[in-house]
């Protein structure tokens, strides 16, 4: 841990030349991980993260760097070395640091740390045992996974403020890979939370995981490949809403927002979704997978409402990116790990409940493709342009769900896809995510109901459909 | 010696063998944003990962920094880990190969070259990216960065292995608009060398591949005949290489199971992985110590080998093929310089042999929409259509569709237009007979 008082020498020495904020972030990270593959233990690795990162603001630029070397000789050496960008005389001389407490919605409370492997590996194994209870021949490969990590963070800035924030993160994971004279099919369910051991022993069940993730290999198995063209797509909720946010998410972060980078630059206040559509990144909820109580910029997470019956009211901020757009940062800082210069960033985003149930929307559809399982996809902000894979679905005819398909596709550009939205459902549900940017990988929650696009362009190898 | 306590500790815990890989590096980056300098980064770091064998099984740990503290710490989790794990794999601590053919990846110039140098180039990046066309409205960002690595290996067994490498990047990002269309592109120069670096090609090729992708629309849903850039190719030969992995092969779960000496492709892929050729990218010895070779994984359209590491060598009762590559918490796989041999004829006799069909110049999401257990893709492309044996109008909002092996067996020609890319890959155009493309 770096010293109150030695934060203040950084933070002078850094704040030499110039930079009109300057912010150390202290990182000490606990993480531990293992797999059982086909029945047996396969690995089990520890890693120990230990480091500072560094950055100096002066207007709209930013100067950063880390160091492993914790002494005071390395990180005055880190400071002197990134105050040489600038050349002005110092403006800010930091005399004093106070904490900054925010309200803590996601304690560390029975650590991993103290969890033996032994009782994670019997975890990981409840799921195992279900799936070698199947006894199918299909299933030739499967991994079950278990990681956790323990990380405390620290940040002093010169704004006279310093404040930590201890948090801890479980996620139990399946893969299976099933074959047939066909080919292969894959399926993963992996759910986490930022809450301790006793969450995959209540609320999560490890055998219903790796049966859902069984069946969901064998069934992808019989499907047939995905038709293609434009079609209406009713998509699923909870990791639906990936959807959201890579068509979407991405391009409200400040980072795309604040160069006019991005394909909402300027819409504020403007229709840019079906009035059916309201949106909101909440860093808020209470141990959620992406919640944050205190972003890396000291600002305390908060609840953003970014689309209020399809009009853009809102942005993930950063303070950095604020700069350019003359707004405050709104709890939006995020890095994976003191390796990364921080920026805005997604927590729990998703589209908020309609008044629709999911019956109704598939009894509305006449035909079209219903998608309830995906692989994540990508975004180019600028253009709007997104992908995402289906890694489950189904053709809807006549208003019921039939055969399974697979191969799917999702396209389209973000501001327009949105406007397509014609039915929204009641039942909201999350994902949990990895979010990869140029801050890092995240945790992040995806989230949506239930509901129809109108049309979108399918890919996939199946043909017309009919 | 530094990490002479970690042996030690070892020793005294009980472990039968034990090995550090530490990889270190010192990078420096900087970038503009409106002839700004918005962001510079200098950073040192370094990544330790320590194994050793306690019970005939592997116990791993990593950390990011060194201390007598961070040796106690390797060696008690080694131990706690090794002990819980059950696999019977035979688990190496490899001694050394007998020769070793070193090369030179390190270039000391790099580091004479000024910073001001540098960035000069830099703002001439900018500028020529801005002024390359009317219908650039902005310069997404240009950003230099360079990196010095070394990686060492050094064992119980009294291996010590380093090598030191060295390169450097110059980025630019341009976004264009023509009526309500946008477009971003990007494009990148990776050398060590700074002597070859030209700025306006690099412009021009930014440039280019931002405003080439204007007036584009989706074409009819369809089979086409298409030409896949080599950009394309480097993508979904990534993935392809994969199935050559002995892991999976051993695991059931590639598309190479019992394909060794059958065909697994078009005769015209010959598909080599050289660690040797004398290029950034070149290992002399991979992540387990064992001296690197090239050999070719695919000849004419027929698989020659499995990619192994010592474990999965022992397992098949073969030699190693040298491409051990530490990746998360055990040792995987991994090529070193994939080079797809290239053919002989011009991108434009490609598409005079085409007539009509489609060129396909970009895929995105392939972690999304490739599927690499059972090679089926669906991806959002971009490209142009073929017309008359002639590049023709732009394609927006269409995917691709097929399967790996499907479509590397529907190779028909390979071009002569090699690219190296930065993920160490090098490879030319493919003529495909057929492609599903979902537009309209």
């Amino acid at each position: 841990m770096v010293s109150k008082k030695l934060a203040i020498d950084v933070l002078n020495a850094a704040l030499a030349t110039g930079a009109d904020y300057a912010e150390i972030f202290y990182e000490d990270s606990h993480s531990y991980s293992l797999s059982i593959e086909n029945g047996k233990v396969e690995t089990s690795s520890s890693n120990l993260m230990n480091g500072v990162g560094l950055r100096l603001l002066k207007e709209n630029q930013c100067v950063y760097g880390y160091t492993n070397e914790l002494t005071r000789k390395g990180l005055i050496s880190l400071a002197e070395s990134l105050r040489s960008s600038f050349h002005d005389e110092r403006k800010i001389t930091v005399t004093k640091l106070d904490m900054i407490r925010v309200k803590n919605r996601n304690p560390v409370t029975n650590s991993y740390d103290g969890i033996s492997r032994e009782k994670k590996i019997a975890l990981v194994r409840e799921g195992i045992d279900e799936i070698e209870s199947m006894k199918d021949p299909r299933i030739v490969r499967y991994i079950g996974s278990f990681a956790d990590n323990h990380r405390f963070v620290a940040v002093f800035n010169s704004k006279g403020k310093w404040f930590k924030r201890d948090t801890e993160f479980g996620r139990l994971a399946y893969m299976i890979v099933a074959a047939d004279q066909n080919g292969f099919e894959t399926a993963f369910e992996g759910p986490g939370a930022q809450q301790d051991i006793s969450y995959f022993e209540t609320k999560v069940h490890a055998r219903e995981v790796a049966r859902k993730a069984a069946e969901k290999a064998l069934l992808m198995l019989t499907a047939k490949e995905c038709p293609s063209g434009k079609m209406p797509v009713v998509i699923g909720n909870g990791w639906g809403g990936v959807l959201f946010h890579e068509a979407c998410g991405h391009p409200l972060e400040a980072s795309a927002i604040s160069r006019g980078l991005s394909c909402f630059t300027g819409k504020d206040g403007e229709m840019i979704a079906s009035p059916l559509v309201s949106a909101v990144d909440d860093s808020t909820i209470p141990q959620a997978w992406g919640s944050i109580d205190i972003d890396d910029e000291g600002n305390p997470g908060t609840k953003r409402l970014l689309i209020k019956d399809g009009k853009l009211v809102n942005y993930m901020i950063d303070d950095f990116n604020g700069r350019r757009m003359n707004r405050e940062g709104n709890g939006a800082c995020r890095r994976q790990n003191y390796k990364y210069n921080p920026t805005s960033r997604m927590s729990n985003t998703y589209i908020c409940n309609g008044k629709s149930t999911p019956e109704e929307i598939i009894a509305a559809t006449k035909l079209g493709l219903y998608a309830v399982g995906f692989n994540g996809g990508s975004v180019d902000p600028t253009t709007g342009e997104f992908n995402f894979g289906c890694s489950e679905a189904y053709i809807i005819r006549d208003g019921k769900i039939c055969e399974p398909v697979k191969g799917a596709t999702l396209i389209g550009h973000g501001d327009e896809i949105l406007k397509h939205i014609d039915m929204v459902g009641n039942d909201l549900a999350l994902g949990q995510g990895m979010c990869g940017a140029s801050s890092g990988s995240i945790r992040t929650n995806v989230g949506q109901p239930t509901l129809r696009i109108s049309e979108i362009t399918v890919g996939g190898r199946g043909g017309e459909l009919k | 010696m530094k990490y002479d306590k970690f042996f030690a500790l070892a020793k005294e815990a009980g472990i039968e063998e034990a090995e550090l890989y530490i990889g270190e590096s010192y990078s420096l980056s900087f970038s503009l944003f409106h002839s700004e300098v918005d962001n510079y980064s200098s950073n040192k770091s370094m990544t330790i990962l320590a194994r050793g064998i306690v019970n005939g099984k592997f116990g791993t740990a990593t950390c990011d920094s060194w201390s007598n503290e961070h040796a106690k710490y390797l060696v008690q989790e080694i131990v706690n880990n090794a002990n819980v794990i059950e696999n019977e794999d035979p688990a190496f601590i490899f001694e050394g190969s007998p020769k070793y053919k070193k090369i030179n990846t390190f270039n000391p110039n790099l580091s004479k070259i000024s910073i001001d140098e540098k960035m000069k180039k830099l703002y001439e990046l900018e500028t020529a990216i801005k002024n390359g066309d009317p219908r650039v409205i902005e310069v997404g960002g240009v950003e230099y960065s360079e990196s010095q690595e070394s990686v060492t290996i050094m064992n119980s067994k009294g291996l010590k292995l380093a090598q030191k490498s060295n390169y450097f990047v110059y980025v630019g990002q341009a976004v264009a608009r023509e009526g309500s269309q946008t477009k971003s592109g990007y494009e990148l120069f990776l050398e060590n060398d700074f002597a070859k670096f030209d700025v306006q090609k690099l412009a021009k090729e930014v440039v280019q591949n931002t405003v080439d992708q204007l007036g584009g629309e989706a074409c009819d849903s369809k089979t086409y005949q298409a030409v896949l850039s080599p950009n394309v190719v480097k993508s979904l030969l990534s993935f392809f290489v994969g199935y050559a992995d002995a892991e999976d092969v051993q695991k059931q779960s590639s598309l190479f199971i019992g394909k060794l000496g059958q065909k697994v492709a078009s005769r015209k892929i010959t598909l080599e992985d050289k660690p040797l050729k004398r290029n950034i990218f070149s290992r002399w010895f991979d992540d387990e110590g064992v001296a690197t070779y090239n050999k070719a994984i695919i000849k004419q359209g027929v698989l020659q080998t499995y990619l192994y590491n010592l474990t999965t060598a022992a397992k098949d009762g073969v030699t190693t093929t040298g491409n051990a590559s530490r990746g998360g918490s055990k040792m995987g796989i991994s090529t070193f310089f994939l080079e797809l041999k290239p053919g002989k004829k011009s991108q434009e006799e490609l598409f005079q042999q085409v007539g009509n069909g489609v060129y396909i110049t970009d895929v995105q999401g392939l972690h999304a929409g490739l599927n690499p257990q059972s090679g089926n893709f669906s991806l959002q492309s971009t490209g142009f259509l073929i017309k008359d044996g002639k590049q023709d109008r732009g394609l927006d909002v269409i995917t691709v569709s097929g399967n790996l092996l499907d479509l590397f067996n529907d190779v028909q020609e390979v071009g002569a237009d090699q690219r190296v890319f930065p993920s160490g890959i090098a490879c030319s155009s493919l003529l495909i007979k057929k492609i599903v493309v979902s537009g309209k």
